[in-house]
């Protein structure tokens, strides 16, 4: 066999390999191990509430109630799916929850991008202008697919598989995406 | 700027803005569910007085005014079933007037919207929608086998449809943009004095109620409050099935999957059960979580008896590749299956179903072990697996690109 031999998982095997762990501690009530997984993945678990509910204060609350759904559900984790997916896809679950409860109570016109939150997080002057300027510049779905690739790591395949989208879909859009915010960032010039 | 560094740049600043609170999170993670569906029906005599209290302060109250009783007149009563079993008592005008938990199960699932009191006042349709939200979320709609029931009781036989049909599409919608698969289950149901009361006594809901006495017009040796402590899912089987006997139920074929495997002493094993009264022979399906893996169990569902899985996996797990050694020797009819097969393959590649092309799925006899050889192409990736069709634990996993 000439062909390459590749590992199914975006994450090294080590790292997948732990939060399984954790995952099942979790399961067995362990509430150290909830801490910790909350440590390690809870900028990913954010930036995909972020990309869904496009303000900073509810992705905040959103994130907190995806590891409250993870501790009464952590038995249903198979052992043989990827950790991270599993995390991502209750969050994915709860955010069209929550958007779909939105829209009942009030047609909620298209929500303003606003990534930064009320309290004050030691953010510079760039990564301001990255996450409330050039963030906003994309279309909902180039901003996740982005996120997703930024913060956890994800396989282009594995974002597609999250997210429902045929991967030449999710290929496309990212490549658009990162020259959308690189002539954002850089001016014109940058193509 | 390149691509990457940008990444970079994006990821320490969503660092910096995502939430910290461990002990936010902490202080809401207290009350530990169990993933063995309890189906706890305390048997309480103060329930029915004080529901006729209740029934005779709100004929009272009623009194009011015609124009009062009229929008707060119960025209129909909803009620949904998965192992929660909720009631919703509607007016004419198809607003929620009384949203009540009838078991235990029940509780949890009403719990963030205050027991059910937030549901007051709402549409019919908007209710049902949050309640099946929380069903999905709490996990009871998971399984493809899993069921949920739509009863719905009024006096006029047209309402009763129409509310139906509205409901049935609501929830179908709710399942389709959500993972769960269940199935739905409807009926619609003329009012009945004695199935009321039949249901009360055993705190269920008549709609539940109406299914027990299906099962028991098939077998009249069992028993409503045995009956009653079962699953939608389990009597639909069951009543499928032709109720041969008396299932022993999820508490109990767990019970007998972790004896058999000699963790019942470990607090740390959880189980998850999944009844397959449906198949031949008629069984539970039960995988228990422990440290170490995964073991999952067949009990036969009339005897109790443990079909097969892994015995005392406390000796198994100190002896290094215990979970990929042949489960039991009396196995031969009963395994994952292929459906199951293709599942495990496919969530492990991280490739959803309808990516998938050039399936094949084979059964193996590998050295006296039952394998299923799955082999499938996506993304310009060709995917192939061994699978212990006993246990459905992964023996082999190669992925290559596909040229």
């Amino acid at each position: 066999m000439l062909s390459m031999l590749m590992t199914t998982e975006y994450a090294p095997a080590e790292e997948r390999r732990e939060l399984r762990q954790l995952l099942l501690r979790v399961a067995g009530g362990d509430r150290d191990a909830l801490a910790e997984l909350y440590q390690r993945t809870r900028s990913a678990v954010y930036g995909l509430a972020l990309s869904y509910l496009k303000n900073a204060h509810d992705a905040q609350d959103l994130t907190q109630d995806v590891y409250v759904q993870v501790w009464d559900c952590a038995a249903q984790y198979r052992s043989t799916g990827s950790p991270m997916g599993w995390l991502l896809t209750i969050c994915r679950n709860l955010c069209l929850m929550r958007l779909r409860r939105e829209e009942r109570h009030a047609a909620l016109s298209e929500e303003e991008w606003d990534a930064i939150p009320a309290q004050e997080c030691g953010l510079n002057a760039d990564e301001r202008t990255l996450l409330q300027g050039a963030l906003a510049s994309l279309a909902d779905e180039e901003r996740r697919i982005v996120l997703l690739h930024a913060v956890t790591g994800m396989k282009h395949r594995e974002i597609a598989a999250l997210l429902e989208l045929p991967l030449p879909t999710v290929l496309s859009k990212y490549h658009r995406a990162l020259k959308k915010m690189r002539i954002f960032l850089e001016g014109d010039d940058a193509r | 700027m390149t691509n990457e560094k940008m990444e970079q740049r994006l990821a320490a600043a969503l660092e910096k803005t995502a939430p910290d609170d461990v002990s936010g999170v902490l202080s809401r993670c207290e009350a530990r569910k169990g993933t063995v569906i309890n189906m706890k029906t305390k048997k309480t005599t103060k329930r029915s007085w004080t529901s006729l209290i209740a029934a005779c302060l709100a004929v009272m109250l009623l009194g009011g005014g015609l124009f009062y009783q009229r929008a707060n007149a119960v025209a129909s009563v909803v009620s949904l079933d998965v192992n929660p079993s909720i009631e919703l008592k509607v007016n004419r005008s198809e607003k929620v007037l009384v949203c009540t938990p009838l078991n235990e199960d029940a509780k949890a699932i009403l719990a963030d919207m205050s027991n059910g009191a937030d549901l007051k006042g709402a549409k019919l349709d908007v209710a049902v929608n949050a309640i099946v939200g929380s069903l999905v979320r709490n996990g009871y709609l998971d399984s493809i086998s899993s069921a949920i029931m739509i009863s719905v009781e009024d006096k006029d036989a047209a309402r009763a449809e129409k509310l139906q049909r509205e409901l049935t599409s609501a929830v179908d919608g709710v399942l389709q943009t959500s993972e769960a698969k269940a199935a739905v289950l409807t009926q619609t149901l003329t009012q009945d004095a004695a199935r009321e009361q039949q249901a009360r006594e055993n705190n269920i809901s008549t709609g539940k109620a109406a299914l027990v006495n299906r099962v028991l017009a098939l077998n009249a040796t069992l028993k409503f409050d045995a009956l009653a402590k079962l699953s939608v899912e389990e009597l639909k089987d069951l009543a499928e099935a032709g109720a041969p006997a008396m299932p022993i139920g999820k508490d109990a074929a767990a019970y007998a999957a972790e004896q058999y495997a000699g963790t019942t002493a470990l607090d740390s094993v959880t189980a998850e059960v999944d009844p397959e009264l449906d198949e031949s022979p008629a069984h539970y399906e039960v995988e228990l979580h422990t440290a170490w893996g995964e073991f999952e169990y067949l009990v036969d569902a009339y005897t109790g008896k443990v079909l097969s899985g892994q015995k005392d996996l406390l000796a198994a797990a100190s002896t290094p590749n215990a979970t990929t050694k042949p489960a039991a020797p009396s196995e031969a009819a009963q395994n994952i299956g292929h459906a199951k097969a293709k599942s495990i393959a496919l969530n492990h590649a991280g490739v959803s179903e309808n990516e998938a092309y050039d399936m094949e799925i084979e059964l193996d006899d590998e050295d006296g072990t039952l394998v299923y050889e799955v082999e499938f192409k996506s993304g310009g990736m060709e995917y192939s697996y061994e699978i212990n069709a006993a246990s459905g634990a992964i023996l082999k996993h190669e992925a290559e690109i596909d040229d």
